[in-house]
């Protein structure tokens, strides 16, 4: 069978050739049979009759042997892909409208289903990936859903378990790395020896972890990401065995990773647990309440998630009977886990289903346009299929032979589609990276290719089907003169049909796209608390082997503070912690630490207060413009010798004392040993992404405390200007420093909301191109409606109809059509805009305004539409109507 | 006695052509030359026939083809049995062989 195929494609292609053959190798059988007549003594010319005679009728012959040959499937495929070519040649307009809509459709859904499919659907690249889960310990009473491992605990499930192959650890910090040109702040990732191990992961270059490398006073080893390989080591193939300088000691290189989707957060590199200056520590390995390390784990094979969850549930449980005092009631201590799958793309996946199910409305706008350009066609090739079918044609044929076309024509739409996708996949990485640490995956690779070609070749099935099947039996009409202006109704009808579900499809995706849109106006018209005008944030990390007292941070924080103030064009200079909108605190949550209010006995049934902790210098509330509300703001007699104080937002002041004013009272991070004084409420601030309700905040005093890392300036000049003079200020206060995320707040801001943003943009080009499809697909067949009815129309005229008369009655007809369509489109929008709840913001998936405004659009854009083609029926000359008959 | 040449049995060509391949490769004027003249002239190819015939088995893969220089140096389509084909020759052979061999007890009984 194989070979049969192969057989069947060779002569696909040699057609032409095989035409010829047949030629050649016949004149040949002739010459020789004339030149063997002549041998038997016939005249030459008698000789060459004769040869003839004894053949018979040459193109009979050459007839039955093309029968052998024609009655082959592929090839004649082949020729009604030429036929077809040739008909798409002629019809230039139709075939660039038709391949410009199908490649948009296609190229859309190649796009996103690249997204969906590097995301959602790939496995992950770690050797058998599915096995692999994170732990998570919670403690659901106090509001803490993840609350990490100390070495006590893993050391416990690691011994205790048994349903996990393996475990390992994994925490990331900050650390100043020095052998560069400059010093640079790289987030490293510190893990246990076995990590690479448990993940299945072969390095690019080097090796991964040794036991060896874990052991007490080991060298210290370094593995890099492929991307921080890449970005600052411009992918230099001799890294291995680089020393560089960290936390005062070498640290030699000693492979690269390949490219690979991180978890929980992005690493520069990897340590070893004993290289890790906090994790090493003898105090901290003791402490079974030093929670500071995540937990990933393999599942033995066969195990389910559920069975290892009861199994380390049992563990968790015998902890807490064990250790009481590191388990208090008020937690509600438990341990839970989750595929490392989910963990990576939970959010990803309602934004990219939505966009899936989006272009796939368009797709399918797509296929209803073209079907009902063909359908309009087919009326004015009704003839020639009609004489096909008299000159014996069977009504199979003709179907295959404009299903051939439809599916040339969705072939090349595909293949513009794939460059179409191509362009974009840069774009939708960078679109994808906001949601999902597996953008990196994400490539027209094969799977998607293949995807694009049963699309497309499914996309030319729906809309060559239709048409085809409306091929009427009857060839009767078709032939006689005129008999077009009778025939079709019925095609007429499914024209109306394809417009009816044209406008319910661009309804709901114009409900989509308003829907996003008006959520997007929400978020940006939404008062953030405070104003990122003119001003300039910038990370600073201390090169903190350097700096080993709390004293040394905070006049590291008030040193700079005062070299930035210092500089012509700054308005005022900030330490804090963090600052509104960080990317930081929008992936990992706030600070948040338990305390106590002075009077009030803590009941040991409720979980015990918290609230988001803060360090911010004086100014900090200057330069944010967040707003003083009562009391006061801190001052420098606010001192590491003077009262403790602090001031807290709005929503922490309602919360926590109502109508009572906070101002004076006092609270306590350390059960009562020292109080801190509350002397100021300022407002709230949409810290953690502008849709999310403030929390309760505190701030505390740099000079009260040790220090803060994130320097902000107001400017009085535009901020971009200031920042080289404001590096280079920094780096006179410490040349050590390591400067990143430096940005302007106003940046901040709009990074904070560029996922929705960039959503709405991709849902309302699609509902755009949406609306642009189904426009021309009203136009289109009001235009045939008309012609077809010039006639009628001329009558009506004749017999005294108003143009406004006619006018009326072109609108009518499709304005019908549209009011249907939306009817169907408010179920479609339904079920669509459920899907979206999630994403929205500030708006009901049923806003009755969003609903409305897309309706009267709709309608009034069908309605131009309509509107030409209504116009040229009031222009039609009565007399000219009634004579074309 | 003089000779009557007779019209092929149905389905008899094919396996001709195959017997007469498997000699050696030759072009489609060879084939119905050499048809005639192994019986004698008694077996006349009708040469309008012969040629769909070469197609057909060309296209079953029974025999595959190829261009090549004939004795006085023109190019000509040579002809040749596959592997597929001889063993189809072998069935037809063996086919035939029962079905003279049955028509002849006939005959005789006859």
């Amino acid at each position: 069978m194989p070979n049969s195929l192969m057989r069947s494609l060779r002569k696909l292609f040699k057609v032409k050739r095989t035409e010829q053959e047949m030629e050649r190798e016949l004149r040949l059988h002739l010459e020789m049979e004339a030149e063997e007549n002549v041998r038997r003594g016939m005249a030459p010319e008698e000789a060459r009759l004769a040869a003839m005679r004894s053949f018979g009728g040459v193109e009979r012959f050459k007839e039955e042997c093309r029968d052998v040959k024609r009655n082959r499937p592929l090839e004649t495929l082949w020729q009604d892909a030429q036929f077809g070519a040739r008909v798409l040649r002629r019809n230039p307009g139709f075939t660039l409208v038709a391949v410009l809509t199908l490649g948009l459709g296609i190229g859309a859904n190649t796009a996103i289903f690249s997204v969906v499919y590097g995301v959602l659907l790939r496995p992950l690249p770690y050797q058998q990936g599915g096995q692999l889960v994170v732990l998570k310990q919670q403690a659901p009473l106090a509001r803490n859903d993840n609350l990490n491992f100390s070495v006590k605990e893993i050391d416990d499930y690691r011994a205790q378990n048994r349903t996990l192959a393996d475990l390992a650890e994994h925490h990331s910090m900050v650390f100043t790395l020095f052998g560069g040109p400059e010093p640079e702040r790289i987030q490293a990732a510190v893990v246990s020896a076995n990590f690479f191990e448990l993940m299945g992961v072969t390095p690019l270059l080097g090796r991964t972890f040794a036991p060896s490398d874990e052991a007490h006073g080991a060298e210290a080893a370094l593995i890099l990401s492929h991307q921080y390989w890449r970005r600052s080591h411009k992918g230099d193939p001799n890294i291995v065995g680089r020393v560089f300088r960290m936390n005062d000691r070498p640290h030699t290189v000693i492979g690269v990773l390949p490219p690979l989707p991180q978890y929980p957060n992005e690493n520069d590199m990897y340590m070893p647990t004993s290289a890790c200056p906090t994790r090493s520590r003898e105090e901290f390995i003791t402490n079974r309440e030093a929670r500071m390390m995540r937990v990933f784990a393999r599942l033995k094979a066969g195990v389910s998630e559920a069975q290892a969850l009861a199994d380390l549930s049992t563990i968790a449980g015998r902890m807490k009977e064990t250790y009481p005092d590191a388990y208090p009631a008020n937690l509600g201590f438990g341990i839970t886990l989750a595929s490392l799958h989910k963990e990576l793309t939970q959010g990803a996946r309602p934004t990219f289903l939505l966009l899936l199910c989006t272009s796939g409305l368009v797709l399918l706008l797509a296929c209803a346009n073209t079907a009902n350009l063909t359908l309009a066609r087919l009326m004015k090739r009704e003839r020639e299929f009609a004489v096909r079918a008299a000159l014996g044609a069977p009504r199979g044929r003709i179907i295959r032979q404009l299903l051939t076309e439809s599916m040339l024509l969705s072939l090349i739409g595909g293949a513009l589609g794939v460059l179409l996708a191509a362009g974009s996949v840069r774009l939708l990485v960078n679109f994808a990276a906001r949601f999902t640490p597996r953008a990196a995956e994400i490539s027209l690779d094969n799977t998607v290719l293949l995807f694009t070609l049963v699309v497309s070749v499914a996309t030319g099935l729906v809309f060559g089907l239709l048409p085809a099947l409306s091929t009427r039996r009857s060839l009767i009409p078709s032939l006689k003169e005129g008999g077009q202006s009778a025939a079709g109704a019925g095609r007429q009808r499914l024209r109306g049909a394809l417009v009816v579900a044209q406008v319910a499809v661009s309804f709901a995706l114009l409900v989509g796209a308003g829907l996003m849109l008006r959520s997007l106006f929400n978020l940006q018209k939404v008062n953030p608390g405070f104003d990122p005008e003119r001003v300039l944030v910038m990370r600073v990390t201390a090169n903190w082997s350097k700096y080993t007292t709390v004293q040394q941070y905070r006049d590291l924080s008030l040193r700079l503070i005062e070299r930035a103030r210092a500089l012509p064009g700054v308005l005022s200079a900030a330490m804090a912690s963090t600052y509104p909108l960080n990317p930081l605190g929008l992936a990992n949550g706030g600070f948040n630490r338990n305390f106590q209010i002075e009077g009030r006995p803590p009941n040991p049934n409720e979980p015990e207060p918290q609230v988001d902790f803060r360090v911010a210098s004086a100014d900090y509330f200057q330069t944010i413009r967040l707003p003083l509300l009562k009391g006061r703001l801190f001052t420098e007699a606010d001192d590491a010798q003077a009262r403790q104080v602090a001031v807290i937002n709005r929503t922490m002041a309602r919360h926590r004392w109502g109508a009572e004013d906070p101002v004076g009272k006092r609270i306590s991070f350390d059960q009562g040993r020292n109080l801190v004084t509350i002397v100021g409420v300022v407002g709230d601030v949409r810290q953690y992404g502008l849709n999310r309700e403030p929390t309760d905040e505190l701030y505390r005093p740099v000079r009260q405390t040790g220090g803060a890392g994130n320097l902000l300036v107001r400017t009085t000049v535009a901020p971009s200007v200031m920042m080289v003079q404001l590096r280079q200020a920094v780096y006179a206060v410490d040349p050590e420093n390591a400067i990143d995320q430096a940005q302007t707040l106003e940046n901040v801001r709009n990074e904070s909301i560029a996922s929705p943003r960039l959503t709405a943009a991709l849902l309302g080009i699609f509902a755009a191109l949406a609306v642009f499809i189904t426009a021309a697909g009203i136009a289109g067949v009001m235009a045939l409606t008309v012609s077809q009815r010039t006639h009628e129309i001329g009558i009506r005229m004749a017999l005294g109809a108003s143009a406004g008369g006619v006018l009326r009655l072109v609108l009518r007809q499709g304005l019908t059509l549209v009011f249907v369509g939306l009817a169907l489109g408010v179920a479609g929008a339904f079920a669509l805009t459920r899907m979206m709840s999630t994403l929205l913001f500030a708006v009901e998936a049923t806003d009755p305004l969003t609903w409305l405004a897309v309706a009267l659009a709709l309608a009034a854009v069908a309605a131009l539409a309509c509107f030409a083609p209504a116009r040229r029926a009031t222009l039609i000359d009565p007399l000219t109507a009634l004579r074309s008959e | 006695m003089a000779k009557t040449k007779s019209d092929l049995l149905q389905g008899t060509l094919d396996m001709l052509i195959l017997k007469t391949l498997a000699l050696e490769p030759m072009h489609g004027w060879g084939v119905s030359q050499r048809i005639q003249q192994i019986s004698s002239g008694v077996l006349n190819v009708n040469q309008g026939s012969l040629y769909p015939a070469l197609y057909r088995l060309e296209d079953q893969g029974w025999i595959e083809s190829e261009w090549g220089a004939s004795d006085n140096n023109r190019q000509a389509k040579y002809y040749k049995l596959t592997r597929a084909g001889r063993k189809q020759l072998d069935e037809e052979t063996a086919n035939w062989q029962r079905l003279s061999a049955a028509i002849e007890q006939v005959l005789q009984a006859g």
